[in-house]
C-alpha cells in the first residue's frame, strides 16, 4: 500500500496462486487506524477477499472480524500486517495470542507480508528506533536474522544497525524504502523493488567488523526499454555471497512439515503509511 | 530498556498518603464534552499551579478522536499539555521515562484493557507510571484507564466482559460503566463472587474514586443521579455497600445531556448485536 506504487501488493498477491486470494489485513502497528483500514480495502477489495482484524474494536462491530481470530487467519492466503509501532504491536499481538496464530499460519504455508512494523515482525530480531535510543526488538523468529528497514531514510540508521551487529545482533537484513525481502521459508529468495534504484543488504560479522554486501534487487516496475521484469533469484547474483544459505538455515519446528509454499514476503516498503494524517515509525 | 531504573529527571517518593489516584466510571473530556467537572476536578487535584498534564489514549490505539477531544478541553485551561503516543512518531524522540516522569498528573483514556497493559508493558510504561505514582504524580483515568490501577477490572477487550488483572497498584477491582453498559455487572459481581476478583467497586458513568494512598477519599459524581457502591465477599455472600457521591458544580448537570451522543449511539449498537433490544 505505497503512495506512489502498487507494485509490491502485486508482487506479493502473485505469491499466493489463488485466484481470488483471502487476504487478511492487521492494522495492530497503527493502533487500527480507520484510515489505513480504508486504504487497504480500496487497495484490495475489488481483486481479492479482504477482510481485517481489529484487536482495539473487537467489542464495538466495527465490520472486522470479531470472534474467532484464530480460524480466520488460518483459512487465509495472504495476511498483510500494517506499518507503525513494532513495540506495541507485538505486545497487543502476545495479548490477544496472535503471536501463536501467526507462526502457525506461517507454518502452514500463508504468505505474510508487511512494510516496515509490518517486515521487523517476522525477524528474530528487528532494530526500532522509538523514543530515544534505537533498540533490538525480539520479533516472531519465523525469519532467524535482525532487520532494519528504511534504511535510506534517516543518516543515523545505517551506522546504528552496523553497531548493533557489531555488539552481536544477530546477522540479517537491511531494506531501504520501496524494497521488499521474499523468504521462502527461511531462505531470501528474491529482492524486489517499486523503485528503480532500491537497495537492500546483507549485513553481518566479518573478522572483527562488519560487513555490508549490496543484494541484487529487482525493479518491478517497466523500464522505458522492456517490459516488467521478473524478479531474479537472489542466488544467482555473485555479489549476494549466498549468505542466507551459510547462516542457520534449518529452522527446528515447522519447515518439515511447510506446505508447498510458507513464502514470507517481508516487505521493508516504507513509504511510511500512507494516507496517515502524521508520520509513524518502526 | 531503562524502565525502572532510577536516572536524571526521577523525583524523590512522596509519602504513601500523598500519592494519588483518581478513577472514573465515565466521563470527561472523551465522554461528556459539555460537561467539564471531572476533568477540572482532576486538574485540581495537582499541588502545581500550572499543572503539566499528560493524557494517554492507548487503550483507543491512539485516536484522533480522543487526541482532538483532550485538546479541546484543556487548551484553554491553566495547565501544560501534550499526549502521548505510543503509534504515532509525533514527539518520539524524547525517552518515555523523561516525558513520564516530569508529569504532574497523567490521564489515562478509555478503550481496550488488555491492550493497553500489554503495550504499557511492552515499552515498559508499567513501571514509570508506578514510579511517577509514588513521586507524587497524579495518576487518573475512565473506564480502561480508570480499570488498570487496581488489581482487576472486566475488559470488553475480546468482545465478550471478562475478568483481568489490573497494575495493581490500588487494592481491590473496579468495574466502570454501571449503567451505561449494564452487561458488565453481573460478570464483575460473578468474579467477585467466586474470588476470580477482589471486592471493589462499581461506578456509574460520571462517578469518580479519589484515593490518597491505598485509602478511598472522596467519591465524587459530575451529574445528579449517577451512583457508586463496594460490593465485597464475605463467607461466599456478597455484601454490597451503596456509596453517595458528591455531586461537582452547582449541580444543574443533566442526569441524560451528560453522556455524548456519538457514546449513546454506539451502546444502543451494542445492545442491538447482543440481542438485547433498545432500551432507551
Amino acid at each position: 500500500m505505497e503512495r506512489d506504487s502498487s507494485l509490491l501488493d502485486d508482487y506479493v498477491l502473485s505469491l499466493t496462486d489463488a485466484e481470488r486470494p483471502r487476504v487478511c489485513f492487521l492494522p495492530t502497528a497503527s493502533g487500527d487506524a480507520d484510515h489505513y483500514v480504508v486504504r487497504f480495502y480500496r487497495r484490495f477489495a475489488a481483486s481479492c477477499d479482504a477482510s481485517h482484524v481489529s484487536l482495539f474494536r473487537r467489542d464495538q462491530g466495527a465490520g472486522g472480524v470479531e470472534d474467532d481470530l484464530s480460524t480466520h487467519l488460518l483459512a487465509q492466503d495472504l495476511i498483510y500486517v500494517g506499518g507503525g509501532n513494532v513495540v506495541s504491536m507485538l505486545g497487543a499481538w502476545r495479548a490477544h495470542g496472535l503471536d501463536d496464530v501467526l507462526r502457525k499460519a506461517w507454518r502452514k504455508g500463508i504468505v505474510l507480508c508487511g512494510p516496515s512494523a509490518g517486515s521487523l515482525c517476522w525477524f528474530d530480531e528487528a532494530l526500532s528506533a522509538f523514543h530515544g535510543a534505537p533498540r533490538s526488538v525480539r520479533g516472531l523468529g519465523v525469519l532467524p536474522y535482525s532487520n532494519c528497514v528504511h534504511y535510506d531514510a534517516e543518516p543515523a540508521r545505517r551506522a546504528e544497525y552496523h553497531r548493533f551487529v557489531g555488539d552481536g545482533m544477530r546477522p540479517g537484513f537491511a531494506a531501504e524504502d520501496g524494497v521488499a525481502l521474499h523468504f521462502r521459508r527461511t531462505r531470501l529468495e528474491h529482492a524486489v523493488s517499486s523503485r528503480p534504484d532500491g537497495c537492500a543488504y546483507r549485513v553481518e560479522h566479518a573478522g572483527d567488523g562488519v560487513v555490508e554486501t549490496p543484494l541484487k534487487v529487482t525493479y518491478l516496475g517497466k523500464t522505458p526499454a522492456d517490459g516488467p521484469t521478473a524478479a531474479e533469484p537472489v542466488a544467482g547474483a555473485a555479489q549476494s555471497t549466498a549468505a542466507p544459505r551459510r547462516t542457520r538455515t534449518r529452522r527446528r519446528t515447522g519447515r518439515r512439515t511447510a506446505a508447498k509454499a510458507a513464502a514470507v514476503a517481508a516487505a521493508a516498503s516504507g513509504e511510511r503509511l500512507p494516507a496517515s494524517p502524521e508520520p509513524v515509525t518502526a | 530498556m531503562s524502565a525502572g531504573e532510577p536516572g536524571a529527571g526521577a523525583r524523590p517518593d512522596v509519602p504513601v498518603a500523598e500519592r494519588m489516584i483518581f478513577a472514573m466510571g465515565g466521563g470527561g473530556f472523551t465522554m461528556e464534552p459539555a460537561n467539564p467537572l471531572l476533568d477540572d476536578f482532576v486538574l485540581s487535584l495537582a499541588a502545581a499551579k500550572q499543572p503539566r498534564v499528560l493524557f494517554l489514549p492507548t487503550a483507543s490505539g491512539d485516536t484522533t478522536a480522543q487526541i482532538n477531544a483532550f485538546q479541546a478541553r484543556f487548551a484553554d485551561r491553566w495547565c501544560v499539555h501534550e499526549h502521548l503516543s505510543l503509534f504515532r512518531l509525533r514527539d518520539a524522540r524524547r525517552p518515555l521515562r523523561e516525558i513520564v516522569l516530569e508529569q504532574d498528573i497523567i490521564y489515562a483514556g478509555g478503550g481496550s484493557m488488555r491492550n493497553l497493559l500489554a503495550i504499557w508493558r511492552a515499552h515498559g510504561l508499567d513501571s514509570l507510571l508506578a514510579q511517577a505514582w509514588r513521586a507524587g504524580t497524579v495518576l487518573a483515568g475512565l473506564s480502561a484507564g480508570a480499570m488498570c490501577w487496581f488489581d482487576g477490572g472486566v475488559t470488553r477487550s475480546s468482545g465478550p466482559p471478562e475478568p483481568l488483572a489490573g497494575l495493581g497498584l490500588l487494592d481491590g477491582s473496579l468495574t466502570v460503566h454501571a449503567d451505561g453498559e449494564p452487561e458488565r455487572l453481573p460478570v464483575w459481581l460473578a468474579g467477585v463472587r467466586d474470588g476470580t476478583l477482589p471486592g471493589g467497586w462499581a461506578l456509574d458513568d460520571g462517578v469518580g474514586l479519589l484515593f490518597a494512598g491505598l485509602r478511598l477519599e472522596r467519591v465524587v459524581s459530575s451529574r445528579p443521579g449517577a451512583g457508586a457502591q463496594r460490593v465485597d465477599q464475605v463467607a461466599g455472600e456478597l455484601v454490597r455497600t451503596r456509596l453517595t457521591p458528591e455531586l461537582l458544580g452547582d449541580g444543574r448537570q443533566s442526569a441524560l445531556g451528560g453522556v455524548d451522543e456519538a457514546v449513546q449511539e454506539l451502546r444502543r449498537l451494542h445492545r442491538m448485536h447482543r440481542g438485547l433490544g433498545e432500551r432507551d
